[in-house]
């Protein structure tokens, strides 16, 4: 009992410490000391960090099948080529195998850094382009204006993502990320204002620009369709220490002054939605069945009324507890959906809805789809087969045929009296030998077997 | 046989001549059974096999109540109510009864040998109806044919457990019920008729041939002067009966009171009655006034009767006429307008050396058996002329009705052949006498004899190539499972390939229990029976909308396709190839049909058959050929990594020894499938569907 006990807490630590394995790889070790915080703010809520270089040579993301870490953090944008095992198709199979990654570049970032964006649906700027803003630069700036404020209204609505009480502006220091307009799955967690455009600065415009206004995405976020999570920011700065202690004033326009940048709050939010803190969703538990059983079926027949349950969990502090919202819908699918209803919230996180079954007989699905930003995409479905009804639960009598009833009854009645009639009428003339004559006319094949055997 | 009498002898040849025929009927079928093994044929089959198999285990209530949800994703099936289930209840009655016998007899081997059963039975009921229409010589000669005639063996042998197999039993009894109760004219006869009408009509949809010809006999009695109240008994019960009974069948439902194809045999029906009627007033009343009522009646019921058929057809309560019947009476409607019917192989017209091959020396004896049939008119016999020359026309329509068409050729040329071989053996046998008066007749008498004695050989002769010929082509044509094929190899010896049921075990055992399979019709009973799996669409075809939905995937191009997999739920995808072993009744040969009922409904509108053929029309899968062809799902799938492959000695990589021709398309890879599983020779070719891409488009 003890020893089972134990077990237990040493396998449910074992499974906690393994959410929490996290690779960090970056340029030169020094990034330790400049993005301190951030990384304080990440151990402080019990992510154990392994730092190493982008190209050391024992780079390993997974040993003999089993992946050894559940997160990745790319901040070193110098990088030309990873080191050891891990190269851009290794990165996309770990997000593929469910692992979320956390990429920070800025102006000088390689072609590595490109080729994951490419993967995940983004597209970065070219190299040494930067993010450039002459109506909202920071009075730090050293006049390339790419030291830009961004005002947290241009953050992505979703709380889940980036928390609710972004109120402070936010400095940006890096290029542009414009998004695949194919993909679905992209989010623009925070774009650039309309005056931004992205370029190098240092040259003069000649093209062009690859990003202009507020369709530069300065993070970038995608949700796999596995629910792996990659945040995507072209800003290294937008991480430091330097940016999150830093005091925020604008030169231009409104002249937004602030004594802290909304940085921190921000970053730690974004790696607390990335690295799966929050807005993680579960189905724990779906359960149909006809109003007024209790077993569930496969097998409805038309017209039948339904009780359908589903009970949604929500990851919160660790702990799965029941998930609260009034915007669930359910679907009673056979190709199109000839039913759509949102779900009653029973409190506690089920969900229930009642309905009628369509008049049509097939194979149906319920069908839940819960695709909220932000939020894992809930997608649970249940095969029924809608039957028609049996032989025996058609209505025995139809008032409307009661005429064809009538008319059937009456007929047997009077077949059967008739055959009384006929078979008992005496005739007028000598009985015995008319019935004679009325046989041998009537069959006459009988009377010859009867003459035979006889 | 010294010690019977020479009656008795002659029962005990009769008797084993028509025993003897019935169990060479039975073995002759044999043929597949020896040679592969005890397997249910073809596509139909498989789903009557897996329905018994169903019935044997649930019982028939829930046989009847059935709804299908492996069948026509998402739409399922009501099996109950859409199929004919004489078959299934039959062989489910046998099984039971030897099960009851303490014969621990296997469901499938039940199925495999009930087509040899029953025609074994057809023989026997062949050798009667014969009998009823001349002698039982004529009929011992009809059994003997029809027992051994390939026309109704291509239906029946081990292992084609189809509705054919025991509907042509059935329409024979109904036949000889029917002579019999025209004969006879009794109630019990009638009602038989009656009783073996609804067993034909739980059995097969081919009886409304059955329904048809009946009240057309009626009718030509009629016109011929020769009805009388024995016609008129037997023809009044057996529409009552016959009808309500048939009714019972909820596949068939209320359609005896309401299509068109019915509409024959209720208004023979009431013909009868008037006719019968007007005989009885005709005898009570004077010449004059029965022709005044009889002028005034006839006028208003026409008028009547038009007014109601015309009103009924307008509402919609008369059925219109539907597309299978449509074809039957023009060759050329099916092919025009109902794509999905002429794609049907057996739907096809009958090509003139296809009587030959099905019916050889009866083609010839036909003609001969009619004119004895006309020169002794009968009842009887005036039906047997109907029934030929309709079954005839029929036969030249579709090449499925060869089945109906072949029991009467026999039992004509059977009446042909006994009454030749009467009227000539009498010419030689008595051999003695004519010695005797050879004197006196002699031109006559010698040239008769020889004349007889050649005939008889020329007959002789004629009937053991007949019996050469059914053995041959029942062996080489009609024995072959289709499920496996075999072919020759150089040195002479026998290839297998069991490609089909290697595909559908590797279904069964490596897909998930729910898996929808999608393969174009064909192999959708196949799927279903022997892998246990979903299909989108089969055999039964009911649903053009559907089956067009799949048409679409198929010749689309793989995004298109992907969108409508999608929508079906699809999880793998099925394609028969025969490029590499040369197996011509493959996916692509089919494939012009698939675009063609693809492009008949609205959503399909985009695909256009024209797309897929050259400039110069020709439907090629060379470099030449069309881009829409070469870049389609069906050509990606078929030929997916094919180019690589040689096939054949002398012939660059990728050949295609079906369509005898380099593929065009060779470097190409698939976008939203993966290739699942290829069989050893290639003949089936599984795909599965990928899922949407994990990070997005």
């Amino acid at each position: 009992m003890k020893f089972s006990l134990i077990l237990g807490i040493t396998t449910c630590f074992s499974v906690a410490l393994a959410d929490q394995e996290t690779l960090v790889l970056v340029d030169n070790l020094n990034i330790r000391e400049t993005h301190s915080q951030f990384f304080k703010s990440l151990q402080d809520r019990g992510y154990s960090l392994t730092i190493k270089l982008a190209d050391d040579a024992n780079l390993l993301l997974s040993k003999y099948g089993e992946y050894l870490y559940k997160n990745l953090i790319i901040f070193a944008p110098s990088v030309v080529e990873f080191g050891g095992q891990i190269d851009t198709e290794i990165i996309t199979k770990f997000i593929d195998d469910g692992g979320n990654v956390l990429v920070a570049g800025n102006a000088a970032s390689g072609d590595v850094y490109r080729e994951i964006a490419t993967e995940c649906g983004f597209e970065m700027d070219e190299e040494s382009a930067a993010v450039i803003d002459h109506f909202n630069y920071d009075i730090l700036d050293d006049g390339d204006h790419t030291r830009i404020v961004v005002s947290p209204k241009n953050l992505i609505n979703a709380p889940t993502i980036v928390g609710m009480h972004n109120t402070q502006p936010i400095l940006f220091e890096g290029t542009g990320i414009i998004l695949d307009k194919e993909n679905s799955l992209v989010l623009p967690i925070l774009t650039a204002d309309s005056t931004a455009y992205s370029y190098n600065p240092k040259s003069q415009v000649k093209e062009y620009p690859h990003a202009v206004g507020k369709k530069t995405v300065l993070i970038a976020a995608l949700q796999a369709r596995n629910n792996a999570r990659i945040i995507y920011s072209g800003s290294l700065f937008f991480f430091s220490d330097e940016a999150f202690n830093s005091p925020v004033a604008k030169v231009q326009g409104d002249k937004v002054k602030s004594d802290l940048s909304g940085n921190k709050a921000l970053a730690v939010h974004l790696s607390e939605w990335a690295f799966g803190e929050r807005g993680q969703l579960r189905v724990r538990r779906v359960h149909h069945h006809r109003q007024g059983e209790k077993e569930s079926s496969n097998t409805y027949t038309i017209t039948d009324t339904v009780v359908y349950k589903i009970e949604i969990e929500e990851l919160k502090n660790g702990k799965w507890q029941p998930f609260e919202a009034n915007d669930v819908q359910l679907e009673f699918v056979r190709i199109d959906p000839f039913i759509r209803t949102t779900l009653r919230n029973k409190g506690n996180g089920v969900y229930e809805s009642i309905f009628k079954v369509p008049d049509v007989w097939g194979v149906y699905q319920f069908k839940v789809d819960y695709d909220r930003t932000g939020y894992t995409r809930l997608y649970h479905t249940t095969q029924v087969s809608v039957r028609p009804l049996q032989h025996t639960q058609y209505e025995r009598f139809i008032p409307s045929a009661y005429p064809y009833y009538v008319s059937a009854f009456s007929m047997m009645i009077g077949v059967f009296l008739f055959s009384f009639v006929f078979l008992y009428y005496k005739e007028d003339t000598p009985k015995s030998k008319m019935r004679c004559v009325y046989i041998f006319k009537l069959s006459p094949q009988h009377s010859d077997i009867q003459d035979g055997s006889v | 046989m010294p010690y019977l009498s020479s009656e008795k002898q002659l029962t005990f040849i009769k008797l084993a001549v028509l025993s003897m025929a019935a169990i060479l009927s039975f073995a002759t079928r044999l043929f597949s059974v020896l040679r592969f093994e005890s397997v249910i044929h073809e596509f139909d089959p498989y789903f009557n096999y897996r329905t018994t198999r169903y019935l044997t285990e649930e019982g028939f209530y829930k046989f009847h109540n059935w709804f299908d949800d492996q069948a026509w994703y998402p739409l399922g099936r009501i099996i109950g109510g859409t199929i004919y289930p004489g078959l299934m209840v039959t062989s489910a009655t046998l099984y039971n009864i030897m099960q009851f016998l303490n014969i621990t007899i296997d469901i499938r081997n039940v199925c495999v040998f009930l087509a040899p059963f029953f025609s074994s039975l057809t023989t026997i009921v062949t050798y009667l109806l014969t009998k009823e229409l001349k002698d039982e010589g004529a009929g011992l000669v009809a059994a003997a044919m029809i027992a051994i005639v390939p026309g109704y063996i291509s239906r029946s042998v081990a292992g084609s457990y189809d509705n054919e197999g025991i509907a042509i039993f059935c329409m024979l009894l109904t036949y000889y019920f029917w002579i019999k109760a025209v004969n006879t004219g009794t109630i019990l006869w009638a009602t038989m008729t009656a009783l073996a009408y609804f067993y034909m009509v739980s059995s097969w949809g081919g009886y409304v041939f059955l329904i048809n010809l009946i009240p057309l006999h009626v009718l030509a009695l009629m016109m011929l002067g020769r009805f009388s109240a024995r016609v008129y008994v037997a023809y009044s019960t057996l529409y009552c009966v016959g009808t309500i009974l048939s009714m019972q069948i909820s596949f068939v439902g209320f359609q005896p009171v309401q299509s068109s194809e019915h509409m024959l045999a209720l208004g023979t029906f009431g013909l009868c009655q008037l006719y019968a009627f007007a005989q009885y007033l005709r005898a009570h009343l004077s010449p004059a006034n029965f022709e005044l009522l009889f002028n005034t009646l006839v006028t208003t019921l026409l008028a009547t009767l038009g007014t109601a058929v015309v009103v009924l057809t307008v509402t919609g309560k008369i059925s219109p006429w539907t597309g299978r019947f449509y074809s039957l009476l023009d060759p050329s409607y099916a092919k025009n307008h109902i794509p999905i019917i002429a794609s049907v192989s057996e739907h096809q017209p009958t090509s003139w050396s296809s009587f030959y091959f099905d019916l050889q020396v009866l083609v010839f004896l036909f003609p001969a058996g009619l004119y004895f049939c006309f020169s002794k008119l009968t009842d009887a016999n005036i039906f047997i002329i109907l029934y030929g020359v309709l079954s005839i026309y029929f036969a030249g329509v579709m090449v499925r009705l060869m089945l109906v068409l072949a029991p009467v050729m026999c039992i004509v040329s059977g009446v042909a052949t006994s009454s030749l071989l009467s009227l000539h053996v009498k010419d030689i046998e008595p051999k003695v006498e004519k010695h005797d008066k050879k004197k006196k007749h002699e031109n006559n008498l010698v040239f008769r004899s020889e004349v007889g004695a050649l005939f008889v050989c020329v007959l002789g002769c004629l009937l053991t190539s007949y019996v050469f010929h059914c053995t041959w082509v029942t062996s080489e044509a009609y024995s072959s499972p289709s499920i496996v094929l075999s072919a020759r190899s150089n040195d002479g010896s026998r290839i297998i390939f069991d490609d089909f049921r290697e595909a559908y075990t590797w279904l069964k055992m490596n897909t998930p229990e729910d898996a929808k399979v999608m393969s174009w019709w064909d192999y959708g009973y196949q799927i279903t029976a022997m892998a246990n799996r979903t299909v989108i669409v089969d055999n039964n075809t009911w649903n053009n909308t559907h089956i067009s939905r799949v048409g679409q995937a198929m010749a689309s191009t793989e995004e298109r396709a992907y969108e409508i997999m999608r929508e079906l739920d699809v999880d793998y995808v099925l394609v028969i190839f025969g490029g590499l072993v040369g197996y011509s009744s493959d996916d692509i040969n089919k494939f012009l049909w698939m675009v063609r009922i693809g492009g008949s409904t609205d959503r399909g509108a985009h695909i256009r058959e024209s797309d897929y053929y050259t400039p110069a029309g020709e439907f090629r899968i060379d470099g030449d050929g069309s881009q829409t062809l070469l870049n389609c799902l069906m050509y990606k799938m078929s030929y997916y990594k094919f180019g690589q492959v040689y096939t054949e000695g002398g012939r660059p990589p990728g050949y295609d020894r079906v369509r005898a021709a380099e593929i065009g398309n060779k470097e190409f890879n698939l976008e939203v499938l993966e290739e699942a599983y290829t069989t050893d020779h290639w003949l089936v070719r599984i795909y599965k569907v990928k899922p949407l891409p994990n990070r997005g488009a």
